[in-house]
C-alpha cells in the first residue's frame, strides 16, 4: 500500500504488489545482463539495454517513488530541472560528441595508425591475453 | 461577523504534501541535474572519442559484480518500501527489520564496489595513470622501474629519499666493491678531526652511515647494483629510441624473473596502452565515486533510525519515506550506471581492431 498525504491531511491508500515490482525489476535487471551475452547487432544492444533501463526506471518512479499517485505538483517540480539537466549534455555535444572535423588529439592519431598498421586497438583481446598472463586474473 | 462565523473554508497554501516531502523532492531536483551532468557527458564523450576502451577486460570491468550490486540495491530498495509500509501501519518491529537488512544490503554494495576499486588500483587504471600510446607505455615501464629502484635503494641505505640524498646513494652503492675501504677512509678522517665546521663534520657522519650500511648489506646492494645498471641500459636504450614495445616487454620480462630482484620488479606494470584510458577512469571514478558517496549519506539517514531501536514510533515515518525516497533515487542513478558502464562498453563500433 501507498500512503499518501492529501490536501486534508488525510491518508490515500493505493495497493501495490511491490514485490511484482521487484520480481520486474530483477528480470529486467538478468534481461539486461542476457543482452551483454547473445549475440545481437551490438548498436541493437545498446538501444535494448538502455530501453531496459529506462523501463526498470519507471518501475521505480512510478512504484517505489509513488510518483503514479502524486498530484500535478511532481511534473511542476520535476520537468524544470529535467529538462535543466540536460544543458550541459547538449552543450558539449557539438564540440565533442558531433564534430565534422578531426581532432588534433594523440589518441586520434594513434588510432589512425594502429588503422593503417592494422594493428589490435588498445584494449583488444589480445593484449588482454598478455595482461591476463603477465598480471594473473582480472578484478 | 467574526472570523469564527465565517463559512468560507480557510485557504491552504502550498503543496498537498508535508514540507519535509517538498524538501527532499526540491533536492531530489538539483541530485537529478548533478548526476544527469555526469551521465550526459560520459555519453557524449563515448561516442566523440574514436577508440574508447571498449574491452571490458581491458578496462578491469565486472559484469557479473555490477549485476550483483544492480541485484543488490533494487532489493534494498524493496525493503525500503517495506519499512515505509510496515511504518505506516505503526508495524515499527517490521519496519526496523527491514531497515536493517536495507542497510546490510548497503554495506555489501559498498564491499562489492571497494573489490571492483581494488582491481583499478592494482592494475593501475587511474585517472592520469594510463599509457595511451605506445611511447607512454613503454615510458611508463622506464619510470616504474626506475622508480623501484630508487625505492629498494632507500630501504637499503638508511636517510631521508630527496634526490641529492638518492643522488649520493646511488654513487656509493655503485661502489660496493670499494665501499669498505672508504669507510675505513671516513672513520680515520673522522676520528682525527678535530674542531672543523659542524657542517663538514655532519656530512662525513652522513657518509660514514651510508657506507656503513652499503658494507652491512653487500649481497643485496650488489644485486641493486645489477638492477641499477639493468634499468640504467633500459633508460639510454628508450631515450635513444632503439626499443619497440615487444622488445620493452621482454627486457621487463627478463627482469622481471630475475632471482635477485624480481619481487620488487614485480611492481612494474606490463606496458598495456588504453586509448582514452584516462578519461574512462575520470569518468568512471567520478561517477561511480559520487554514486558511492551518496551510498554512505544514505547509510548514515538509515543508520539514525536504527539508533532508535525499540523506542522507534510513528515520529519517524516522514524521516522513513523521505530517506526512501532519497534511497530509490541513488537507485535510480545506478540503473543507468550499470548498462553504460558494464555492458555497453562491450559495443563495437567499427574501431581498428575490433
Amino acid at each position: 500500500m501507498a500512503y499518501q498525504e492529501t490536501a486534508e491531511g488525510h491518508h490515500e491508500h493505493h495497493h501495490v504488489n511491490y514485490m511484482a515490482i521487484f520480481i520486474a525489476l530483477c528480470v529486467c535487471t538478468a534481461i539486461s545482463v542476457v543482452f551483454d551475452v547473445i549475440q545481437l547487432d551490438r548498436r541493437l544492444i545498446a538501444v535494448l539495454v538502455l530501453a531496459v533501463a529506462v523501463a526498470k526506471a519507471q518501475f521505480v518512479m512510478r512504484y517505489f517513488m509513488h510518483l503514479k499517485f502524486e498530484g500535478a505538483w511532481k511534473y511542476v517540480l520535476l520537468l524544470p530541472t529535467a529538462i535543466l539537466a540536460c544543458g550541459l549534455p547538449l552543450a558539449l555535444a557539438p564540440d565533442i560528441g558531433l564534430h565534422y572535423y578531426r581532432p588534433d588529439v594523440p589518441q586520434v592519431r594513434e588510432a589512425e595508425r594502429l588503422q593503417l598498421t592494422g594493428g589490435a586497438a588498445h584494449g583488444g583481446e589480445t593484449e588482454h591475453e598478455e595482461a591476463e598472463h603477465h598480471n594473473g586474473e582480472a578484478h | 461577523m467574526s472570523h469564527h462565523d465565517s463559512p468560507t473554508p480557510s485557504l491552504k497554501m502550498g503543496l498537498p504534501i508535508p514540507n519535509s516531502k517538498l524538501g527532499m523532492w526540491l533536492f531530489l531536483g538539483t541530485e537529478i541535474m548533478f548526476f544527469t551532468a555526469f551521465i550526459g557527458t560520459y555519453i557524449v564523450l563515448y561516442f566523440g572519442s574514436p577508440g574508447w576502451p571498449t574491452d571490458t577486460h581491458v578496462t578491469h570491468i565486472s559484469i557479473i559484480a555490477g549485476g550483483v550490486n544492480t541485484f543488490v540495491l533494487i532489493a534494498s530498495s524493496y525493503m525500503v518500501v517495506v519499512a515505509h509500509e510496515a511504518m505506516a501501519l505503526r508495524n515499527f518491529d517490521k519496519a526496523y527489520k527491514a531497515l536493517l537488512v536495507t542497510f546490510a544490503c548497503a554495506c555489501l554494495f559498498l564491499g562489492i564496489k571497494s573489490y571492483e576499486y581494488y582491481g583499478k588500483f592494482s592494475h593501475n587504471i587511474l585517472p592520469g595513470q594510463i599509457a595511451e600510446t605506445d611511447e607512454q607505455a613503454i615510458e611508463k615501464v622506464v619510470r616504474e622501474s626506475e622508480a623501484v629502484s630508487n625505492e629498494w635503494l632507500n630501504d637499503l641505505v638508511p636517510g631521508d629519499g630527496s634526490q641529492e640524498r638518492i643522488h649520493l646513494k646511488q654513487i656509493a652503492a655503485r661502489n660496493v666493491e670499494g665501499a669498505q675501504g672508504e669507510l675505513d677512509q671516513v672513520t680515520k678522517q673522522l676520528g682525527e678531526m678535530e674542531g672543523g665546521s659542524a657542517e663538514r663534520r655532519a656530512e662525513m657522519q652522513q657518509r660514514q652511515s651510508i657506507l656503513q650500511a652499503i658494507t652491512s648489506n653487500k649481497t643485496e646492494v650488489e644485486n641493486w647494483v645489477a638492477l641499477d645498471t639493468a634499468v640504467t641500459k633500459l633508460r639510454d636504450d628508450v631515450s635513444a629510441n632503439r626499443l619497440t614495445m615487444a622488445q620493452t616487454t621482454e627486457r621487463l620480462e627478463t627482469l622481471q624473473t630475475d632471482e635477485r630482484f624480481a619481487s620488487h620488479m614485480a611492481a612494474v606494470h606490463h606496458p598495456h596502452p588504453i586509448l582514452y584510458g584516462n578519461l574512462f577512469a575520470s569518468t568512471y571514478f567520478l561517477m561511480t565515486g559520487f554514486h558511492a558517496v551518496h551510498v554512505i549519506v544514505g547509510m548514515i539517514l538509515f543508520a539514525m533510525v536504527l539508533a532508535q531501536g525499540s523506542n522507534l514510533n510513528e515520529q519517524w515515518t516522514d524521516w522513513v519515506e523521505n530517506s526512501g525516497l532519497y534511497w530509490h533515487f541513488v537507485d535510480l542513478v545506478w540503473i543507468f550506471l550499470f548498462p553504460l558502464i558494464y555492458i555497453i562498453p562491450g559495443f563495437d563500433r567499427g574501431m581498428p581492431g575490433h
